[in-house]
């Protein structure tokens, strides 16, 4: 990877902490140049270790890394001009103004001075701050310092952009805005975004790739899609009408796959096949004459995928499965904040 | 590699911040000024009469004490630098100072600057304050160029000092760490008498203590009569030569913790 990618290469990374464990233990992946790569992970696992390795604010114990084909431990001062963080904490100063926010960020990255106070309100407004930018911070909510955040990381236009829990805490609405910012500085400026998250939707909906990691070890690797491919079949869930029935309703399932678990009364089967089979298992409830309740079809979750290759759940998976989504609409609660 | 200007575009903004925020926040500001200003009050004012004790030939006492409330305020206000620091740790800013900055020792150069104008405020108001509690000041203006400049790289090693600990510790929690040091050595100075009138343990402490030798050069240049000026600058420059390793692997510590 030269220098002109904005991609990541990492080789064996390992951290170790001072008489602490190993918090990254030896993870090697490489994200492309424009890709959304999505690092997921329960508490703990070792994703923000590796996200202060990648940026520079820790020194890796052992292995190495290339940030857009710099290595991160011998040419840092280059990797922080071409890279942008807005890390899980958002460092930022309550008596500053989101404006004198910009100006202090264009400053540190050396913009020159003509060019400031456009960058600043250029993104103020890309992030829908503007009313709030004249408002000091510490009177910002929780989605307003988070976007904040993501323009302070873009000032200097970044080729690659770390975001470590970026959505960790926000309301929905906040959520999908900050999603719909990520995804357009990845298809429309071709910026390379590692993103951490612990919710499975995140990365499911955002990741063109996705890492799993666990105890500072990479446990899977690849789209979405195919990890769940990897891992399995979708399964059917179908509920009968009359409970008197339920036991034709099983072998009738059980000609089309392998009986899984199911919710309450529910009846489950991994298909042998696939989801052509679904249409013949809706002809053979038809034809017996079974009425059913409900039928559903379950693929596979990031969460599957965890579980198959750690042998437990991710934390805050059923979170991550009720979030759902609204359109980006304008935060009410956010505009609320004092003066 | 040499400081370049985006090295110098980051180290402006670090001292824009911290001069912001000290003057946008009294609680902040006003403690350096009462302390210079308490000493003077206490030592020129209620310890006047020490003016008179036999072969204290210094020509006017609140001169004297004078000099010694510009060498503490310099100190004191580099200090605080050391507190801020700490304080931007604590808060997150540190990091991301560290994260925006390509070259990090422009985050030290920043708060260097911004101390050093935060400086001239305060020397402005104590040396207000003498002139009219009957300060006489018999220093050409080159006398007075290196007097204050005496204060001035003072405060650059109570900054240097400071920010190492700071840089350190990453916590407020180090600030008498910082304070008392510096305190100790300003008062092991013949901080009320001439040295030569320093009797018993003090006298071989203050002989030895690198502030004598500024407090001296101060108040030969105020008194007009410059002796001791190479040994002052000599001692303040290899102090911040010192310090200024101190300080840096302070910063290297700091980016090694993340």
């Amino acid at each position: 990877m030269n220098e002109e990618s904005n991609g990541i290469e990492v080789e064996g990374l390992v951290r170790q902490f001072k008489n602490g464990p190993r918090a990254v233990d030896g993870i090697s992946l490489t994200v492309e140049p424009g890709e959304i790569y999505g690092f997921l992970g329960p508490n703990g696992a070792g994703k923000s270790t590796t996200v202060h390795m990648l940026t520079t604010l820790l020194p890796p114990t052992a292995g190495s890394a290339r940030v857009a084909g710099l290595d991160v431990a011998t040419r840092g001062a280059e990797v922080r001009k071409v890279i942008g963080a807005a890390l899980q904490e958002a460092a930022l100063d309550p008596n500053l103004t989101g404006r004198e926010h910009m100006k202090l960020q264009t400053a540190l990255h050396g913009l020159p001075k003509e060019e400031r106070v456009r960058r600043g309100d250029e993104l103020i407004e890309r992030v829908g701050l503007s009313d709030a930018s004249d408002r000091r911070v510490g009177g910002y909510s929780g989605g307003m310092k988070r976007r904040l955040d993501l323009a302070l990381a873009l000032v200097h236009r970044p080729r690659v952009l770390f975001l470590d829990e970026p959505t960790t805490g926000l309301d929905p609405q906040s959520r999908a805005s900050l999603w719909e910012e990520v995804t357009r500085l990845s298809t429309r400026d071709g910026v390379t975004v590692f993103l951490t998250t612990q919710y499975l939707e995140e990365a499911d909906q955002l990741a063109n790739r996705v890492g799993i990691i666990d105890a500072g070890k990479i446990a899977a690797e690849g789209t979405p899609a195919a990890l769940k491919a990897e891992i399995g079949r979708p399964s059917v869930e179908v509920l009968p009408v009359d409970p008197a029935r339920r036991k034709e309703a099983e072998d009738i399932l059980l000609r089309f796959g392998s009986a899984v678990p199911a919710a309450g009364e529910a009846l489950s089967v991994r298909l042998n096949e696939g989801i052509e089979e679904l249409a013949a298992i809706v002809r053979s409830f038809d034809s017996a004459g079974i009425e059913l309740a409900s039928l559903g079809l379950n693929e596979p979750t990031l969460d599957d995928v965890f579980l198959a290759k750690t042998g437990r759940h991710l934390e805050g998976a059923g979170e991550a499965e009720s979030a759902e989504m609204p359109l980006p609409a304008s935060d009410p609660d956010e505009q609320a904040g004092p003066a | 590699m040499t400081p370049d200007r985006t090295y110098f575009s980051a180290a402006w903004a670090v001292a824009w911040r911290y001069l912001h925020n000290l003057y946008t926040k009294p609680a902040v500001f006003v403690p350096g000024l009462i302390f210079p200003l308490f000493f003077l009050a206490a030592f020129a004012g209620g310890l006047s009469a020490v003016g008179d004790t036999p072969r204290f030939d210094y020509y006017n006492f609140t001169a004297f004490q004078f000099c010694f409330i510009l060498i503490q305020a310099s100190a004191l206000a580099g200090v605080f630098v050391g507190f801020s620091i700490a304080g931007d740790f604590e808060q997150g800013m540190g990091r991301r100072m560290m994260l925006a900055t390509s070259r990090r020792s422009s985050i030290l150069l920043g708060y260097a600057l911004g101390a050093a104008l935060r400086l001239i405020v305060v020397w402005v108001i104590i040396t207000g304050v003498s002139l009219l509690a009957g300060m006489e000041v018999r220093a050409t203006g080159y006398d007075l160029a290196g007097m204050y400049t005496l204060g001035l790289l003072s405060n650059v090693v109570a900054l240097l000092f400071s920010a190492g600990i700071a840089f350190r510790f990453r916590s407020l929690q180090a600030g008498p760490l910082m304070q008392m040091p510096v305190f100790i050595a300003l008062f092991l100075a013949p901080v009320y008498v001439p040295q030569e009138l320093l009797t018993g343990w003090i006298e071989p402490v203050a002989r030895l203590n690198p502030v004598t030798a500024l407090l001296n050069g101060a108040r030969s240049l105020m008194a007009g009569d410059p002796t001791g000026i190479l040994l002052a600058y000599g001692v303040a420059f290899g102090l911040i030569a010192l310090l200024a390793l101190w300080a840096l692997r302070g910063l290297r510590r700091a980016e090694v913790a993340g």
